[in-house]
């Protein structure tokens, strides 16, 4: 440490005394392994993102008004188009820099999202929800629909054709709902689309209400994580149930998460040079009554527009109330895919008898419901997204659209179910074939994973003193 | 806790807080690693240099772009270098919190902060009404956020004689669609209400119940409402061959020479009918709002 910062964190000391607590975060050991560091990557794309997002605030005008373009990108100049799409012209091509970070935090956006599903499937896959972190688990799950939400609301302001045609789905969507649909619309929209208000609502939504929520969950989420600590993958002589294996926050843990930013950082912006992601110059204005061929919402939304698609006609009228297929297909079908998912942990628990705390990490083969579960699920929701591309499809393949839909609405009943019905029968066999059971308890289920004998403390001595610490003397 | 009283380099201070190392690996001293530190740092510097030179001066996305990117990957690697070569490589482990044992060092709250007698009613009493003041301030503000729907949905700009007209406002007469042609259309004075646009389509042969044949008018020209009864996005599409009015958002086809009922696809309701007519000057006009509602389920 400098004499400089010694000095300052002396000061420090004396007035808030950080030396105790600091030298505990430092010494927090984080277990190690690749897919560990999902959710870091979606925690790195958020900071992009806020970083990125404050800028584009400066220049972003939430309005539909029409309004005049005089900038350089010449194929508007002069044209009449909402606010909103003018002030995106104006910062994509007459702000220096404008252009790059819009493009990077669009691809952060992308990023954020597919990190944060894959770091939710590897904590299925592999049981990190058990208990005692199913609430942190369930606020992980409530974390995605929120990031969602805040990635189709960034889609929208831009309001060009594909915002508007997204924003009036999803008008649709709420208008769904059985009896106060019509009123929740107009509480959202402010009135019947599209009211003036749609844009300022969704700029509040996307800039202030849907961030703050994000991240104050995060943090809860990352609260969460050091109360309860990290689980880990079983390690040889290691008895996971009563202590981490690890690298330290100082220096290791710290040093893989700096450059793991910088790298993200670095990746994101050489994208954004050379991908011209979300150029709404191409799209034109959203113009009511109008809409092109290839509407797709963006890809993370392409499982319930999948549903909405493959959903047959189904209007039913009882009094006083109707019950749609975009309800169904489109409410119903996501809630009950996030709902089972919320509620799996406590089927799990309940079905093979579990006992107790889990903190050592399993292969999803050695627990046949969840194998069957985890994969009958996300076969379910990879196939509604390709069911997404059904036109795309029809047009490369020339098979005609029926077949398309036929295709996937048979393949979305039957192919899940399949898969799930025989990965889990697999992984009994499996089972069975070791002479193994699935272990209700972590002590049962550790004796397995640590071969060696181990005493009854299950921990190697403490060796030495910390060579690494917040206040090691340079 | 450390206070401001102890020696600041007490290693005992907080035994919880050591490390319980099971292994550390010193790595070799090596002047390489330090001349690959400076290199890779000294170039994100003058990277970065070349990102503020070249945005300020209006250089090119691809210059700034690009060296903002290599600039970030450099320092990476400067941080890595940095920190592989300067501290061991090292394995701990860390004993869980076993749930309990925690809990019993914390002294029970009663103690601290003795409470009265306890008073059941009141308790109860005091929440029931924070639970009805809190409901009560925070639902009208959400009612106030909207109009009431009442009636908007199940009507349009449409009225008797008004007439049809392009996105500029030009109204339309019968003879300005060509036969298989189609025009979208508004109700004049309302161009942009989404709800109210339609479809004008000149059908080859005469359209088959369930269209109402008084709505058509001769030869072959019918309207129906352009919201798509599935998820509301406009029918734009229309394929004269096999005709059919497709939407291209959730692929719902609805055949205009048979009422507009869908065909194909998720939609169950058939495109409402705009009754049609032709005004004293010649053009084309409604002879009133839709008989059926417009667009998707709503109630």
């Amino acid at each position: 440490m400098t004499p400089l910062f010694a000095l300052l964190f002396d000061r420090l000391d004396e007035r808030l005394a950080l030396r105790s607590p600091s030298r505990k975060v430092a010494n927090k050991v984080f277990p190690h392994h690749w897919s560990f560091l999902l959710g870091e990557v979606a925690l790195f794309s958020l900071v992009v993102l806020v970083a990125t997002g404050i800028f584009l605030t400066m220049f972003y005008r939430p309005s539909t008004q029409s309004t005049v373009y005089t900038g350089s990108l010449e194929l508007y100049q002069g044209r009449a188009v909402p606010a909103a799409f003018e002030s995106i012209l104006r910062l994509s091509h007459d702000i220096p820099g404008g252009l790059l970070f819009r493009r990077i935090h669009r691809g952060a956006s992308h990023l954020f999202i597919a990190a944060s599903v894959l770091h939710m499937l590897r904590i299925v896959l592999t049981g990190a929800f058990r208990r005692p972190r199913e609430i942190n688990y369930q606020l992980g799950l409530g974390l995605l629909t929120f990031a969602f939400m805040a990635g189709f609301t960034g889609y929208s302001l831009p309001y060009d054709s594909l915002a508007g045609t997204g924003i009036r789905i999803a008008y649709s969507e709420l208008l769904s709902f059985p009896f106060i649909g019509d009123r929740m619309a107009f509480w959202v929209f402010g009135g019947d689309f599209p009211t003036g208000d749609v844009i300022p609502r969704f700029f509040v939504f996307h800039v202030l209400l849907l961030p703050a929520i994000i991240l104050g969950a995060v943090g809860l989420h990352l609260l969460l994580v050091g109360r309860q600590r990290h689980t880990q993958f079983p390690a040889r002589g290691i008895d996971g149930h009563a202590m981490i294996l690890g690298k330290p926050l100082w220096p290791a843990q710290f040093a893989e998460s700096a450059t793991l930013i910088l790298w993200l950082g670095g990746l994101l912006t050489a994208a954004a040079v050379f991908i011209p992601w979300s150029d709404v110059s191409l799209l034109g204005p959203y113009v009511p009554g109008e809409v092109g061929n290839n509407a797709q919402p963006d890809w993370f939304l392409f499982w319930v527009d999948g549903a909405l698609r493959i959903f047959p006609p189904f209007e039913v009228r009882l009094p006083g109330v109707v019950i749609s297929g975009p309800f169904v297909a489109g409410i119903l079908l996501p809630g009950a895919v996030f709902t089972g998912l919320a509620l799996y942990p406590f089927l799990e628990r309940r079905v093979y008898g579990l006992r107790g705390d889990w903190h050592v990490l399993q292969n999803p083969l050695d627990i046949p419901l969840r194998a069957g579960v985890a994969l009958g699920t996300f076969s379910f929701v990879l196939l509604l997204s390709a069911a997404a591309t059904n036109d795309i499809l029809s047009r490369l393949t020339g098979i005609p659209i029926e077949d398309v839909l036929l295709f996937f609405r048979v393949t979305c009943l039957v192919v899940p179910p399949l898969l799930g019905l025989g990965i889990a029968s697999y992984a009994r066999r499996r089972l069975r074939a070791r002479g193994r059971v699935v272990a209700r308890d972590e002590r049962e289920a550790v004796r397995s994973y640590v071969p060696e004998p181990h005493g009854p403390t299950a921990a190697p001595p403490p060796q030495q003193a910390a060579p690494a610490s917040p206040v090691r003397p340079d | 806790m450390t206070s401001p009283g102890q020696p600041p380099h007490d290693p005992d201070a907080d035994p919880k807080a050591e490390l319980r190392v099971i292994a550390a690996e010193t790595p070799p001293d090596s002047t390489l690693n330090d001349s690959f530190v400076v290199l890779s740092a000294g170039g994100a510097a003058v990277l970065a240099v070349v990102f503020a030179v070249a945005l300020l001066a209006g250089g090119p996305l691809p210059l700034y772009g690009g060296a903002l990117a290599a600039g970030l990957l450099l320092l990476a690697v400067a941080v890595r270098r940095y920190f592989t070569d300067r501290f061991p490589d090292v394995e701990a482990v860390e004993p869980r919190a076993i749930p309990g044992a925690e809990a019993a060092e914390n002294e029970p709250l009663a103690d601290v902060a003795p409470v009265g007698p306890r008073r059941t009613f009141l308790k109860r009493f005091l929440l029931a009404a924070g639970a009805v003041f809190g409901v009560g301030i925070a639902v009208p503000p959400i009612a106030s956020l909207g109009p009431a729907p009442r009636s908007t949905l199940r009507t349009t700009a449409w009225r008797e004689g008004r007439r049809l007209v392009t996105t500029d406002g030009v109204p339309v007469r019968a003879a300005d669609i060509a036969e298989g042609g189609l025009a979208s259309l508004w109700p004049e004075g309302a161009v942009g209400e989404e709800r109210a646009a339609v479809v004008l389509l000149r059908l080859s042969d005469p359209p088959r119940p369930p269209t109402v044949a008084a709505w058509v008018v001769a030869p072959g020209l019918v309207a129906y409402s352009k919201v798509c009864t599935h998820a509301g996005c406009p029918v734009a599409l229309y394929r004269e061959r096999d005709n059919a009015l497709f939407c291209p958002c959730h692929q719902s086809t609805f055949d205009p020479s048979r009422g507009a009922v869908p065909t194909f696809g998720p939609a169950a309701r058939a495109l409402p009918q705009l009754p049609l007519g032709v005004d004293a000057d010649g053009f084309l006009v409604a002879l009133g709002d839709f008989q059926a509602p417009v667009g998707p389920a709503f109630d």
